[in-house]
Formats: C-alpha cells, sequence, structure tokens
C-alpha cells in the first residue's frame, strides 16, 4: 500500500474493506465449542448408558471427564506460559471474553461443589445446563452470531425441562440435548464459515 | 458548503491504519503491515504522522527480547475518524 490521496469513493471502500479485515481476528473458528461439546455429549451418553448396564459407579464418566478437562486445562496454560505467542491484535470482543470466561468457570465450579456437598444432581445439572446457555448467548450476542443465539434459548428450554424430569438418565438426556444445540451444531457452524471465509481470503489474494 | 477532508487522515495508508485501529483495542505494528500490505519503513512514518496529530498512541518495549510496537487509537483519533467519515458521505451525496 502507498501513501496516495485517495478520491472520496476509494476512501469509504478502504476504511470498509479495513474494518472487514480486522473483524476478520474475531472471527471464532469453533474448535472450542466442538472439543467440549462432543467431550460433554459423550460424558452424558455415557453416563445414561452406565447407569443403565451398570458397568461403573454412576458418575465414573463424569469423573473421566473431569480428569480430561484438567490434561486441557494444563496443556492450555502450559503453551500459554512457555510458548508466550505474541499477541498481535487486542479487541474488546477478545478482553470481554477473557473475563466471562473467568466469570463462567467460577460458577461451574461452584454448582460442581454444590452437587457435592449436598444440592441434588437432579437440580445441580439443570442449572449446569442454564449456565451453559448464558454463555452462549453472550458469545452469540458479541459476535453476532445467530446459531448460537438460537442455539442458547433452546439450551435454556432443556435447562427448563431438566429441572422437571424425575429420573437422572433423564437430566442427562436434556444435558446432551443442550449440549448438542448449544455447543456442538453452532460450534461446527462456526467452524465451516471460518474455513470457507479463508478459502475467500485465499482465492482474493490469488486474484 | 462541504467541509474541507482532513488532510492528516486523506491518505490511502494513515486512513487504512486509522480503519483497523478503530476496530480494535490496540494492534501490533507487524499486525497492521500484515494487513496493509505496506512496507515496514512507509508504515513507521505514516504511524509518526498519525502520533504527532495525536489520533495514535504508540508504545514501544521489549517483550522476550523483540521489540514491540503497540498502537492504539486515541479519542481525539476516535473523533477525527467519525468527522472524516461524516464528511466523506456528505461529498458522495451532494
Amino acid at each position: 500500500m502507498e501513501d496516495r490521496e485517495l478520491s472520496q469513493q476509494e476512501s469509504l471502500l478502504l476504511i470498509e474493506q479495513m474494518i472487514q479485515a480486522a473483524k476478520k481476528e474475531q472471527k471464532d473458528d469453533g474448535t472450542s465449542w466442538i472439543v467440549w461439546g462432543w467431550m460433554l455429549f459423550l460424558a452424558s451418553i455415557l453416563t445414561i448408558a452406565n447407569v443403565h448396564f451398570g458397568w461403573y459407579n454412576t458418575f465414573f464418566f463424569w469423573n473421566l471427564f473431569g480428569v480430561a478437562s484438567l490434561i486441557i486445562f494444563l496443556y492450555q496454560a502450559s503453551r500459554f506460559l512457555f510458548l508466550k505467542r505474541p499477541q498481535k491484535v487486542r479487541t474488546y470482543t477478545n478482553d470481554l471474553f477473557g473475563r466471562l470466561n473467568a466469570g463462567f468457570f467460577i460458577s461451574l465450579i461452584l454448582i460442581i461443589v454444590g452437587m457435592n456437598i449436598g444440592v441434588p444432581v437432579t437440580k445441580g445439572f439443570p442449572l449446569l445446563i442454564s449456565l451453559y446457555a448464558f454463555w452462549i448467548l453472550i458469545y452469540g450476542s458479541a459476535l453476532n452470531f445467530r446459531p448460537s443465539i438460537i442455539g442458547a434459548y433452546i439450551t435454556w428450554g432443556f435447562a427448563i425441562a431438566a429441572m422437571f424430569v424425575k429420573t437422572f438418565e433423564l437430566v442427562m438426556v436434556m444435558h446432551a440435548l443442550g449440549v448438542l444445540f448449544g455447543y456442538i451444531i453452532p460450534g461446527h457452524i462456526a467452524h465451516k464459515e471460518f474455513k470457507e471465509l479463508h478459502r475467500k481470503e485465499k482465492r482474493a489474494q490469488l486474484v | 458548503m462541504f467541509k474541507e477532508l482532513d488532510p492528516i487522515l486523506h491518505s490511502q495508508l494513515r486512513l487504512a491504519v486509522m480503519s483497523l485501529l478503530i476496530s480494535v483495542k490496540e494492534a501490533e505494528f507487524t499486525f497492521l503491515k500484515e494487513k496493509t500490505n505496506a512496507t515496514a519503513g512507509n508504515l513507521s512514518v505514516q504511524i509518526q504522522k498519525l502520533k504527532d496529530a495525536g489520533y495514535i498512541d504508540v508504545v514501544k518495549q521489549f517483550k522476550d527480547n523483540y521489540p514491540q510496537t503497540t498502537c492504539k487509537i486515541t479519542q481525539k483519533g476516535v473523533e477525527a475518524f467519525e468527522l472524516y467519515v461524516k464528511a466523506l458521505r456528505e461529498y458522495i451525496n451532494k
């Protein structure tokens, strides 16, 4: 790019192009939603099978999920601490997500601790589903990503249903469905859109 | 009567830098270079002009033994950018 004067139309076009270029930095590839979504989904489904067939103790697969989460957390923390990839750009959205992530995990831990000290799991899991929905809605609204906004309301629907079902297996079914509509489907849509955007970018560079 | 276009902003590279910075909280020099496809020398000169006008803040520091230049738009820069866009629209709609 040179340092030359522009016509009014060229100026507006340039502003639009640069704002779009900056926006691409905020585009999420959906990987986190896919990874966490499938992990939560599998934990729910395997717990239903476990309760039904009586393989191990009821929360075996949730404990396994906890261990897997800890490994992922330690892996991400070590990457952050030791690789120190320089952050080329800071966006308001990323900063907001950083703070909201902290709030989400504090609330999540609080509910999990609650379930371990007396809150019935049939009431604790609906609260967890509701918390997922809250985070999904904020994410979808901040990025103006419609599948997540819709997914959040569907997830809330399953949270309400889970609050009133009678058995733990049905709570797990609601949990699996909530995660499917709130995490997995929007995550895969985001991933597809992200890949499409990069393909378009590459095509534009070749032209 | 049309407003005169701000000469600081009415240049391709400076306008590109301002348009990028208005969309983010702060950005590194390398990010601006990558998005504008400008040479490092030219970009440095234009960034200095924007800084002298008070439109952006520039922080130079060392991070992990590497020099790092971070740019951030100022309130004055935001106002100038908004006025510039408004003036552009007036010209186009005349």
